[in-house]
């Protein structure tokens, strides 16, 4: 009986605390609107817009004053897990995750406001990239695969919901996408042959509004399945189309049973957000052998190309090229390598690299470049509108892959390893596909995410542990900070009482950069919206 | 001071919250339990039979060790298994009584206690692997919950099977699990992590060690029994080059014969490394280390091997093993990377020139 008094007094402070506190924060009601044109003091998704440039037009940072950037806060997870998520930034409040946990943190100080933990025995923990959040709702995906509505005033279950069943392979990672009235959520699983999709729920109830499947059912004979969707997407409102990047295709090493383009795996697809009906789609690597999922951000920019003004659409995808797309109808602008690739025999009609039979995996072992983990991963780019250079983690690599029959046709079904590769930060002039420079950023794995601002600067990591923040013009180094272990996800910026703040992660660690106060408040007048 | 009271009660509050928070957390964790073993049991074979004991279990123990007594390390152990560890009479006895967190039962007996015992002794139902690489079905518990733990944790690089997957090797045909011989092995490189092969540290508790390590030597039973070929590299499978082929291209072409000797630093490389970690090594040997030269302000040379490198910091061991860094704006060096020849080299190279290489080297026995 005492325990439970104890429980009550707990609740009634708790309740006391709520109440003393909510005149300070905004009612955290996000609408679409609010996602439409995020204002500065927000970032209310994945990819801080729905652009996927990650761009920030503030402006209070810059090259001459950065050398006096300062920890603001660091919050520590106390966890093992990296944090691989992009934090949300709503009404002062951070929301950020690792598998099974969410977080919600005050920007303004760093201390925990709410922790959701919800253990799950089943599915993969590989990573977890963020939530997110429409009107009062976060929208969580767990490593079982479901879908949680949370309450994002104290983390408490609104609804849960299976999106895709653990038993047969599946799990989740992604930050959903919030359309208008849909949660657009995508779903994992390598390892086993499935049936890649995406779906979108009802925001209030959980309910299947649609589904698209990137291939066809499990079992179709000569079809490849795979096709997963577990990078968030872009959107454009005025055209009304997500766009959305699909995975590798399963078998994943052995194309055998699967002839043909596979599609559609390793693609980027255009979508209607209210009928989920595919209205097109560019293959990045048709009949992928390699695991090279197309899934990178699907970046949206309007400027002009070659001359001509022109709705764009840009990936630097994982199999080693960039692309150029129009966007209103998929067809290629661009196509050309951002690092060694020995795999294609060229680049067909269409724009698509044409895979070379003579670098499927073999029993004797082929030579590819990249390796598995790719030029590129689920790191985000940044374009940078102001010097047109898109500006991306790459990861130069060489590997050996292998495939025979006694690997069979189920799953993983070969086997690749990764001899070596170092991590480059490069900046690619989108019109052409010409590296503008390049910054060595480790002589063993990769970099970090990349975000960019108008005043001219890059933020990103090296592959020891260093946050940099590099100069867009020529990426010279400006300022850097060893924060202990590389950076597993991609910067955010936000501007808080006038205050601008970088974010970046490093282990279980957030850390909340900004100059030292004074300074900020004399730099005030040169602040900008978002 | 009113600032600082305003802090300590934001801090006091902030605790409470939190303390209310993870009450809700394990509530919502038991129901999770619920809620996932409504699922299994509807995919659960050979599931005991006995309701009262099932029902004793579901009331009492589920909450913790887990609907499918699974355990959720490490703070809950797993219970599958459990007979092999303690007799009835022990478990009973922990049962009343508790142990550590543990609070004990002391009200149940009789029949409630036998049924639950009987339950608890059952075989366990196999874990929820799913279809097609499904490990051996007659693991025993501890084998099952590292089973549990390698496919949260492990799979996605070692594969459902541990037989390779995305970046991950093969642990099957691993030297250092073929060598392990008490879960020391396994249990360092999982405890520590790999920093250069991208394999990091996990914190698991012994007990999850253990279940991992009994998981990964049964998989290493199961593979090499496997009916039909192998999966993964075989030594056999990298036959397929040139001897004389492979010769002429140490020589020529590859320019390996710049820094390396068949009489030399390769003789009897083939009796050291056999099949793919031959090959591997042949393309890039990973961790040969570099050399450095730092020249300081004065003038000074301090030479010795690279320790660190990045844009800020060099760092060498020098010749009595003592490690020393400086800023790199602050001074002048030199590295020395013999092995970038194997980088320059990656682009050249044709699949038939490495497995030609390969071929000749397989004969430096």
């Amino acid at each position: 009986m005492k325990s439970f008094k104890v429980a009550f007094v707990i609740a009634a402070g708790s309740l006391a605390l709520l109440t003393a506190v909510a005149p300070m924060i905004a009612a955290q009601n996000l609408s679409n609107d609010d996602l439409l044109k995020p204002k500065a003091e927000s970032w209310p998704l994945y990819h801080g817009d729905y652009s996927g440039r990650r761009h920030v037009h503030l402006t209070q940072i810059t090259p001459r004053n950065i050398g006096s950037l300062t920890l603001a806060w660091a919050f520590q997870t106390n966890q093992s897990a990296q944090i691989k998520s992009s934090p949300l930034l709503v009404d002062g409040v951070l929301y950020f995750t690792v598998p099974d946990n969410v977080w919600a943190v005050d920007a303004r100080s760093g201390h925990m406001i709410w922790r959701y933990n919800r253990i799950s025995t089943t599915g993969d923990h590989i990573g977890h990239r963020g939530v997110a959040m429409y009107k009062g709702w976060l929208y969580f995906t767990t490593p079982d695969a479901h879908l949680i509505s949370l309450n994002a005033k104290d983390g408490t279950v609104r609804w849960d919901k299976a999106v895709a069943d653990v038993n047969k392979g599946y799990w989740t990672t992604m930050a959903p996408l919030v359309v208008r009235g849909h949660v657009i959520v995508g779903v994992s699983g390598d390892l086993d042959n499935l049936q890649g999709y995406l779906r979108a729920v009802d925001p209030e109830t959980g309910a299947t509004q649609w589904q698209w499947d990137a291939t066809p059912p499990a079992g179709t004979p000569n079809a490849a399945t795979g096709g997963m969707t577990w990078m968030t997407g872009t959107y454009d409102p005025e055209l009304d189309l997500v766009y959305w990047g699909t995975g590798n295709p399963t078998p994943v090493l052995n194309g055998t049973t699967r002839p043909g383009d596979n599609t559609w795996t390793c693609a980027i697809v255009a979508i209607h957000p209210d009928t989920g009906k595919l209205v097109w789609g560019f293959q990045a690597s048709p009949h992928d052998t390699h695991d090279w999922d197309a899934v990178e951000t699907p970046v949206l920019v309007d400027a002009d190309f070659h001359g001509q003004p022109r709705k764009m659409l840009m990936q630097s995808s994982r199999n080693g090229y960039f692309f150029v797309l129009d966007r209103t109808n998929g067809k290629s602008l661009l196509t050309v390598p951002f690092g060694p690739v020995n795999w294609a025999l060229g680049i067909d009609a269409q724009g698509r690299p044409i895979p070379n039979p003579a670098k499927e995996p073999a029993p004797d072992g082929r030579l590819i470049a990249p390796d598995e983990g790719g030029m590129t991963n689920y790191r985000a780019p940044s374009f940078d509108p102001q010097t047109g250079l898109f500006i991306v983690d790459a990861h130069p690599s060489f590997s050996i892959y292998f495939a025979k029959p006694a690997d069979g046709t189920y799953g993983w079904a070969g086997a690749d390893y990764g001899l070596w590769g170092k991590g480059v930060i490069e900046a690619i002039d989108y019109q052409t596909g010409k590296i503008r420079w390049s910054h060595q950023v480790g002589a063993s794995g990769s970099g970090a995410g990349v975000m960019t601002t108008d005043s001219g600067l890059t933020i990103t990591g090296d592959g020891y542990g260093n946050v940099l923040a590099l100069d867009t013009r020529d990426g010279k180094t400006l300022w850097h900070a060893g924060m202990g272990s590389p950076m597993a996800s991609s910067p955010i910026s936000y501007e808080l009482d006038g205050r601008q703040y970088i974010m970046t992660s490093s282990g279980g660690v957030l850390f909340a950069w900004a100059l030292p106060q004074s300074a900020s408040v004399e730099n005030q007048a040169g602040n900008g919206t978002r | 001071m009113k600032k600082f009271r305003v802090v300590i009660s934001i801090a006091a509050v902030a605790l409470v919250v939190f303390l209310s928070e993870s009450a809700n957390g394990s509530i919502d964790a038991a129901a999770q339990v619920a809620s996932s073993g409504a699922e299994t049991a509807q995919h659960g074979v050979g599931q005991p039979t006995d309701k009262a004991g099932a029902a004793a279990y579901a009331k009492h123990c589920a909450v913790c060790h887990g609907d499918q007594r699974e355990g959720n390390l490490p703070a809950f152990p797993p219970l599958m298994g459990i007979k092999r560890r303690m007799t009835n009479d022990k478990i009973a006895d922990l049962i009343h009584k508790g142990k550590d967190r543990m609070p004990g039962f002391p009200n149940l007996k009789d029949g409630e206690l036998e049924a639950l015992l009987t339950y608890l002794t059952t075989d366990a139902p196999p874990s929820s692997f799913a279809n097609g690489n499904a490990p051996a079905a007659h693991a025993s518990g501890l084998e099952e919950a590292g089973g549990a733990l390698f496919q949260q944790n492990c799979a996605f690089c070692h594969g459902r099977d541990a037989m390779g997957g995305e970046t991950g090797p093969d642990l099957t045909r691993s030297k250092l699990v073929l060598a392990d011989k008490n879960g020391e092995e396994i249990s360092k490189v999982v405890r520590e992590g790999r920093p250069d092969n991208k394999m990091p540290a996990f914190n698991f508790s012994s007990q999850e060690l253990l279940s991992l390590v009994a998981f990964i030597h049964e998989r290493v039973k199961t593979a090499s029994s496997g009916k039909g070929g192998r999966r993964g590299v075989d030594v056999a499978d990298l036959q397929t080059g040139n001897v004389d082929a492979g010769k002429q291209y140490f020589n020529g072409a590859g320019g390996c014969s710049k820094c390396h000797s068949p009489t030399g630093d390769l003789a009897g490389i083939a009796k050291r490394f056999q099949g793919l970690q031959l090959e591997e090594r042949m393309l890039y040997p990973r961790g040969a280390k570099s050399t450095v030269s730092v020249t300081l302000p004065t003038g000074m040379k301090v030479e010795g091997t690279l320790a660190y490198l990045d844009e800020f910091t060099v760092a060498l061991r020098d010749a009595d093993g003592s490690y020393r860094s400086w800023a790199t704006n602050r001074v002048k060096y030199k590295v020395n990377s013999p092995v970038d020849a194997h980088i320059e080299q990656f682009p050249k190279y044709t699949d038939d020139d490495i497995h030609n290489l390969m071929a000749y080297l397989q004969t430096l026995r």
